[in-house]
C-alpha cells in the first residue's frame, strides 16, 4: 500500500487556503459540512472528513482508519510512537504509560504539586497588575506540570515549553524549512538524554511518574521507546491545556453573567472546561490512513487515502449541538470529539481537567482581584491543526 | 445468545442481543442504544459507558475490576453500589435477561 497523496475518484475538490484556515477554520467547515462532508483539500494534502456521525464512525473503525500514516512529519520528528500505532502495538505502549494519568493518580499523586505549581507561577505575576495570561501563566504552568507527571525532574518548566515549541515547528513544516528541522532535532536529543538519566534513577526507585511506569511496565518497553513517547506527550501536552485555559478564561471574561454564576457555583467549572473544548478544540484534526477500500459520506475512499478527522468541526456540527457556534454552558449534555475517541482517547484528559477546571481558573478568578480584558490589546485565536488564543492581555488591581 | 434489556431514563427500553463474550458496552454501542457513549472505545480510560447494574443481577454480574473501579469514582451520574463500566462486563448465557439502567449523564 502506497500513501497516495491525491484525491479519491469521486471526491469532491476543495480549494482553501491555508491563511484562511489558520485564521478562522470554522466558516469552511460549516459549508464543507453543509456540501461536501469528505472532501479533497489541495493545500492540505489529505480529505477532510467534517461531520460528526461520520468522525465518530472513522474513530471507531481502526482497522480501517489506521494510525500509522505513511510519511507522516511526527515520525520524522520523534521517531514511531503511540500516536502512530494501533491494534497490540498501541495497547502495549498506551498500557505503560496511562496509569499515572488516570484520574485517581491525578488526585492522589499530582493534584498537590499542581496546585503549588498555580500558586508559584500566580505569585510570580499577582504583583504587576497585568499579564498575557498565555506566555505568563497558563503556558509555564502547563509545562512544570507536564515535567512532573513526566518525571523529567532534570528540566525546567521552561525547557519543557521550548522543547514543545520546537517539535510542534517540525510537525508542521510541510514548507521543509532546515531551521526548524534543527531545532527539532536540538530538542529531541535533548529529551533523550534526560529521559535516559531520569530512567536510570526510578529503575532504582520508583517514583509514580509516566517515565516510571514506562521502565516498570509488566509488557517491556525499551528505553527508545520511552524516550519516543515522552518526546511526543511533551509535543502535545503543553498547548492543549494552555490553550483550552486561555479560550475558557477568555469566554468567562468577556460574558460577565457566566462569569457570576461559575463563581458563585464552583461545581460549573467542569461545565465551563467540556464546553470550552468542544466550541474551539485545541487539538482540531488528526490524520487517518486507509488499510483497505471502505466507503464513508458517500465516497469509496480507496486503501492508502489520506483522511483528516476534523474533530473541530464535528464539535460545530449542527445536528449534535444547537446554535452550535455560541459557547453555552447550559447546553444539553452530548458527548464532544475535543478528547478523541477508540484506543486513541486523549491520554491526558484526566490531567488537563484537574490542572485548568478544578485549579487554573479557580485560582486565577478568585486570586487577581478585578480580573479584566486589556481592550487596548488585540488578542485573538489561531490555527486550525491546533487552536488557541496566541495572547490573553488581562488587568487587575495589584494593590 | 443472552439478550440484554437496557431500561433508559426516558422510561423506554431496548432490548438487545449479542453473543457471548461481547461486552455489555459493545453490544449497546453496535445496537445504537441511546446513552452509551463508550468515548475510548472500551479500555476503561473515559468513564463514559457507566450503567447500574439491576438489582437482581449483581450477584451474577459480580463486583468492578480493579482498573474500573477507580474510573467509577469519576462517573457523570452519582455512582451507586451497583454502578459498572459497561466495557467490562462480559456477556454470556448466565447472564441471559440482564436488566441494566442507563443514567442520565455520562459526560
Amino acid at each position: 500500500m502506497s500513501p497516495s497523496v491525491t484525491a479519491a475518484p469521486g471526491a469532491p475538490v476543495v480549494d482553501l487556503d491555508l491563511a484562511d484556515l489558520r485564521r478562522d477554520p470554522y466558516p469552511a467547515y460549516a459549508e464543507l459540512r453543509r456540501t461536501a462532508p469528505l472532501a479533497w483539500v489541495p493545500s492540505v494534502g489529505r480529505h477532510l472528513l467534517t461531520r460528526y456521525d461520520d468522525i465518530v464512525r472513522a474513530e471507531k473503525l481502526t482497522e480501517v482508519f489506521s494510525s500509522r500514516e505513511q510519511d507522516s512529519l511526527l515520525l520524522r520528528t520523534v521517531g514511531p510512537n503511540l500516536l502512530r500505532e494501533d491494534g497490540p502495538e498501541h495497547r502495549r505502549l498506551r498500557a505503560a504509560a496511562e496509569p499515572p494519568t488516570r484520574p485517581r493518580q491525578v488526585r492522589d499523586l499530582w493534584a498537590g504539586a499542581f496546585e503549588k505549581n498555580a500558586h508559584d507561577q500566580l505569585e510570580r505575576i499577582a504583583g504587576r497588575g497585568e499579564a498575557d495570561l498565555i506566555a505568563d501563566f497558563a503556558e509555564p504552568l502547563a509545562a512544570a506540570n507536564l515535567a512532573l507527571v513526566l518525571g523529567l525532574r532534570n528540566a525546567t518548566a521552561d525547557d519543557v515549553s521550548g522543547w514543545s515549541r520546537a517539535m510542534m515547528a517540525a510537525n508542521g513544516n510541510y514548507a521543509d524549512d532546515p531551521g526548524i528541522w534543527l531545532r527539532a532535532e536540538e530538542a529531541t536529543r535533548a529529551i533523550e538524554a534526560a529521559v535516559a538519566e531520569v530512567a536510570e534513577t526510578v529503575r532504582r526507585e520508583p517514583d509514580g511518574s509516566v517515565i516510571s511506569s514506562m521502565v516498570h511496565a509488566a509488557d517491556p518497553v525499551d528505553l527508545a521507546e520511552i524516550q519516543n513517547n515522552v518526546k511526543v506527550v511533551i509535543g502535545g501536552g503543553v498547548n492543549e491545556p494552555r490553550d483550552v485555559f486561555g479560550v475558557g478564561a477568555q469566554a468567562l471574561l468577556l460574558r460577565p453573567d457566566v462569569r457570576e454564576r461559575v463563581l458563585d457555583e464552583p461545581a460549573l467549572w467542569k461545565r465551563v472546561f467540556e464546553e470550552t473544548a468542544r466550541w474551539v478544540s485545541p487539538i482540531g484534526m488528526y490524520p487517518r490512513q486507509l488499510t483497505e477500500d471502505h466507503e464513508i459520506a458517500g465516497v469509496t475512499l480507496p486503501a492508502g487515502s489520506r483522511v483528516a478527522l476534523v474533530i473541530a468541526s464535528g464539535n460545530r456540527d449542527d445536528s449534535v449541538f444547537e446554535r452550535a457556534d455560541a459557547f453555552d454552558i447550559d447546553r444539553p449534555h452530548r458527548p464532544h470529539l475535543a478528547f478523541g475517541g477508540g484506543p486513541h482517547f486523549c491520554m491526558g484528559a484526566w490531567v488537563a481537567r484537574h490542572e485548568v477546571s478544578a485549579l487554573a481558573w479557580p485560582l486565577v478568578f478568585s486570586r487577581l482581584k478585578g480580573l479584566r480584558v486589556d481592550d487596548s490589546a488585540e488578542d485573538r485565536m489561531e490555527g486550525w491543526v491546533f487552536r488557541g488564543l496566541t495572547s490573553l492581555h488581562v488587568t487587575w488591581q495589584s494593590a | 445468545m443472552p439478550t440484554v434489556i437496557f431500561q433508559l431514563p426516558d422510561g423506554t427500553q431496548r432490548k438487545v442481543t449479542a453473543e457471548s463474550g461481547t461486552a455489555l458496552m459493545r453490544a449497546a454501542v453496535s445496537n445504537g442504544v441511546d446513552g452509551i457513549v463508550a468515548e475510548c472505545g472500551g479500555n476503561a480510560s473515559c468513564a463514559t459507558c457507566h450503567v447500574y447494574v439491576d438489582e437482581q443481577y449483581t450477584e451474577r454480574v459480580g463486583p468492578p475490576t480493579d482498573v474500573e473501579e477507580e474510573m467509577l469514582d469519576f462517573t457523570a451520574a452519582e455512582r451507586r453500589p451497583t454502578s459498572r463500566l459497561s466495557c467490562q462486563v462480559p456477556l454470556s448465557d448466565a447472564l441471559d435477561g440482564l436488566v441494566v439502567h442507563v443514567p442520565e449523564e455520562q459526560v
